[in-house]
């Protein structure tokens, strides 16, 4: 693929990607929700999450689901225990790291 | 109390951190696929910055590899990314009201991570600064760690950046958490979302079971938890 057409693969990918995104932007102020929509729009975060966490977590190494089964249960116990976000970050990436030194 | 705008987007960035250091590994492996693909390290660098959405980019610089064509990719991209009008619709409707040009301004800076670190934050930090604040770190570490990628394909010594993969989901499961522990039904229901997706996994391309699994369960949600107890107890914790 010459220069040109990456060029134009770039801008094509940005221009869909920021659509999404900016028509919320610019319908805020329009935006008034009822109490049942303004519920289901603060457990979309909850959902979405789980959503990402599940199942991409078994896939972090193809090969080999363990790892981002370790990986998540040390952050999800830091993360009971109410320990700083980037601790559980810090933490998980130590157990893998130490998960692959050894295997 | 009233905190200044700079203030504001100084807790932004400072919250941006657990996302830079997930974005690090991602970004260069992005890079290296682009690189493999054959764009030149301004390209790879630009993409970053222009699309902002790291899994689309990974999937159109394999495709570019494969011979697809433009138009294909362009739409790969767009239903990759629709779930960000879900995440943007909730950042925007969280955020203190702001002009328009801010909004759109912060808009570009909505991904799942920023989504993620926003929507579940305090109720201090609902102001589009902090917002500004945290896509500042978050964007800025993607365009940086892209360069890198592109500049020193083999940066990272292979057991270090395996090992970082396991970064994003800790994320997300060191800000998912801590709620549920507060809240039976909502815990049910991040388990129940889980499960959903990864059934509907099975039988439909991951970004569209990744959509329909957050909207249909957040519908169940709205008839059976009760966010107002969660609430109660988490300032009860805070004091």
């Amino acid at each position: 693929m010459d220069s040109n057409k990456i060029m134009l693969l770039i801008l094509g990918m940005a221009i869909v990607t920021f659509i999404p995104r900016a028509i919320p932007a610019i319908l805020a102020d329009k935006m008034n929700f009822g109490p049942k929509t303004e519920k289901f729009l603060k457990l979309i975060p909850y959902t979405a999450m789980a959503a990402l966490i599940f199942p991409g977590v078994l896939s972090v190494d193809t090969a080999r689901p363990v790892i981002g089964i370790v990986g998540a249960l040390v952050a999800a116990v830091l993360a009971w225990r109410k320990c700083p976000v980037m601790a559980c970050v810090l933490a998980a990436i130590a157990a893998d790291f130490l998960l692959y030194m050894f295997m | 109390m009233t905190i200044s705008k700079k203030a504001r987007y100084l807790r932004g960035l400072k919250a941006s951190v657990p996302v830079i250091i997930g974005f690090v590994p991602i970004g260069i492996a992005y890079a290296i696929i682009a690189r493999q693909a054959g764009f030149s390290i301004g390209q790879t660098t630009f993409m970053s910055a222009a699309v902002f959405a790291g899994a689309s980019q990974m999937m159109a610089a394999g495709m570019v590899s494969q011979g697809a064509t433009i138009i294909t990719m362009v739409i790969t991209t767009f239903i990759l990314n629709l779930r960000h009008l879900i995440m943007s619709t909730c950042v925007m409707n969280r955020m203190e009201p702001c002009p328009i040009w801010l909004r759109l301004l912060a808009s570009y800076g909505v991904t799942d991570e920023s989504f993620a670190v926003f929507t579940t934050e305090s109720d201090d930090n609902r102001d589009v600064y902090f917002f500004l604040g945290l896509i500042s770190g978050t964007c800025s570490a993607w365009v940086f760690s892209s360069f890198i990628g592109a500049v020193f394909s083999s940066f990272l010594p292979e057991i270090v950046s395996m090992s970082l993969g396991i970064a994003l989901y800790a994320l997300f499961i060191g800000l998912l958490l801590p709620s549920l522990t507060t809240n039976f039904r909502l815990l049910l229901l991040a388990v129940m979302t889980a499960v959903c997706n990864s059934l509907l996994c099975s039988f439909m391309a991951s970004s569209w079971a990744l959509i329909v699994s957050t909207l249909l369960c957040a519908f169940i949600g709205v008839f059976f938890v009760d966010l107002e107890e969660e609430k109660k107890e988490a300032e009860n914790g805070q004091q």
